[in-house]
């Protein structure tokens, strides 16, 4: 016993004198306090290519060729991403955010770490962890989003419904994307500088969706939901569908 | 310390009197509501200028269901309970417009049919207090009774069109229903049958694909949505449209709550079908097409069918069936007091 008390009054002794060396190494500087900006937001903005969101009018032109409204957006973001360079480090906003178009979705960031980012990713949608059936709060909104226990469980992560114009007759499309399988992982590679208050601008542009890789056809995919080949298209095509910029 | 106990008393009396003092001239003693609904449905929002209180229901109850609401206004002689009647779920059979049923309203935003009213059960009372039955709060504080309940309430024996909203809103506030049979199968107390099982699985996938607009628990999105009832639109058809003159609402109407979905008949805003199993074959096999169906309704391939079976078809009735509430049809807490 008095020989283990020992060893344990020798352990404590050289963890106080590792430690306290550490702190007085004149060789090791602490780094430099990172200059931090408060006030920034997150916001999220929508547009058809160059052009600001209109619901409900039949005026967009998809790259297959479909005239096509928006009449309903609804998504999460998740694990927002700032790719932190040249002595930033990456930054995680973990989420989740429900956006609706409809809505302002501007969201407190509070402070962030100044400098310059190399872009962002972002999941379009819940993490694995997250999309389980009642494991976020239940919120009209998100029990709106559910997506049922016979068909996988969890939620949507994006609904996205109009109509389009197949033959000159106006029908109904609904892109509903859900299941791990198909979650989207966004890249935005624009680099950016935060340097005071102003917002993180994340600007969806809707007809990507309908573009590349995959050349999106309303006309025989006009339903998404249940069709995984579906969901898997409309997962490639969004992952390229975000931009990222900072706006002072 | 010699005294603690006394100590203890004197620092909560101090406590208290200086509550009191904070709280101002109109303070007084009310018995705090409690509502607890089942873990899966959302947290209920209650406006902190109205919190839920036993007096304040107590009163809401007595309007409701009192003609005096409705004295020297256009439906002299009626309550609310003369359209809304505790064994329908709080609504009637009637011709024209239907009734929609007075249940969970505390988790709706937006209000009648066509979505005329938005925001919260204050903000429609008032419509209800101030123009659908404009109510005569004279003849109310004349009353023998009232004042003397309105002043337990809210601390005030003036009778304001505000404090009869607000009580009202309470009422409204307290008509929830949380325990049909469905919500004893979340809640692992009680099983489906086979057929209701079979019903459930057609609700939930896109087979029936009605989970869309009345998901659980509150088996309703609280959306407009134009479901196909009609090609053309003229009149009260025309539905969310009159309200927002969007094109694309037009035919567009509340997806109604399908609790006590059994009670309710007739069904649609125009009352055109009298059996849950007429609403089924519409959605199977009656949707027409128009610019402004919703697009939820246009199913893969671009039909508008669901193309079910007959046994489909009644089993998928039988699990509406299974959101009726036998305990909220009939509480005597939620009946008439007179």
């Amino acid at each position: 016993m008095i020989t283990l008390h020992k060893y344990v009054l020798t352990a404590v002794a050289l963890a106080f004198l590792i430690t306290s060396c550490k702190k007085d190494d004149p060789a090791t500087p602490d780094p430099a306090p990172v200059p931090a900006v408060s006030n920034t937001t997150l916001l999220i903005e929508h547009h058809i290519d160059d052009v600001p969101l209109t619901y409900d009018t039949l005026r967009y032109t998809n790259a297959m060729g479909h005239m096509f409204s928006v009449t309903r957006l609804e998504y999460y973001l998740s694990e927002i991403t700032l790719l932190g360079t040249n002595g930033t480090q990456d930054l995680v906003l973990p989420g989740p955010y429900y956006i609706n178009g409809t809505a302002g979705n501007r969201f407190d960031l509070g402070t962030l770490p100044a400098g310059e980012y190399a872009g962002a990713t972002a999941l379009l949608g819940l993490t694995a962890a997250m999309n389980q059936t009642d494991s976020l709060p239940n919120t009209t909104e998100n029990i709106n989003m559910a997506w049922p226990v016979p068909m996988g469980g969890g939620y949507h992560f994006m609904k996205f419904e109009g109509h389009f114009l197949d033959n000159g007759t106006s029908n109904g499309y609904a892109m509903h994307i859900g299941r791990n399988e198909n979650l989207p992982v966004c890249t935005m590679p624009e680099p950016f500088t935060v340097a005071s208050g102003g917002e993180v601008v994340l600007r969806f542009n809707l007809n990507q969706v309908f573009r590349e890789p995959n050349v999106y056809d309303l006309s025989t995919g006009n339903y998404s939901m249940g069709s995984m080949m579906l969901m898997g298209q409309l997962r490639d095509n969004c992952a390229n569908a975000f931009d990222i910029g900072y706006r002072p | 310390m010699k005294y603690p106990a006394l100590l203890l008393l004197i620092l909560l009396a101090s406590c208290t009197r200086k509550n009191m003092e904070e709280l101002g001239p109109e303070a007084h003693l009310t018995t705090p509501f409690e509502i607890e609904p089942p873990h899966y449905f959302p947290v209920l929002d209650i406006p902190a200028n109205n919190p839920l209180t036993e007096e304040g229901i107590e009163l809401g109850r007595r309007l409701y269901y009192d003609p005096i609401l409705s004295t020297n206004g256009p439906l002299a002689g009626r309550s609310c309970s003369s359209c809304h009647d505790q064994v329908t779920s709080f609504s009637v059979p009637t011709e024209g417009t239907a009734v929609l049923p007075h249940v969970n309203l505390a988790w709706s935003q937006n209000f009648l049919w066509t979505g005329k009213v938005n925001g919260g059960l204050e903000d429609v009372m008032r419509f209800e207090v101030n123009e659908f039955f404009q109510v005569d709060v004279s003849v109310l504080q004349a009353h023998a009774v009232y004042p003397g309940l309105f002043e337990r309430a809210f601390g005030d024996a003036t009778i304001t069109n505000e404090a009869v909203a607000k009580a009202l809103a309470q009422w409204f506030r307290r008509l929830v229903s949380t325990d049909s049979k469905f919500d004893r199968y979340l809640q692992h107390t009680e099983m489906l049958t086979d057929q209701e099982l079979s019903g459930m699985m057609i609700y939930l996938s896109e087979t029936g694909d009605c989970f869309h607009c009345h998901g659980i628990p509150l088996l309703t999105d609280n959306a407009f949505h134009n479901i196909g009832l009609d090609a053309s639109f003229t009149g009260a058809d025309q539905g969310r449209f009159l309200i927002t003159g969007n094109p694309t609402d037009l035919g567009a109407f509340k997806a109604p709550t399908l609790r006590n979905i059994a009670l309710t008949a007739p069904y649609m805003h125009d009352g055109r079908f009298a059996t849950l199993e007429e609403v089924v074959e519409h959605y199977n096999s009656g949707v027409n097409p128009s610019p402004s169906l919703d697009p939820i309704m246009t199913k893969p391939g671009q039909i508008t069918q669901l193309l079910l079976g007959p046994q489909q078809k009644a089993d998928l009735v039988a699990f509406l069936e299974t959101f009726t509430d036998d305990a909220f049809i009939t509480d005597p807490e939620l009946g008439s007091p007179f």
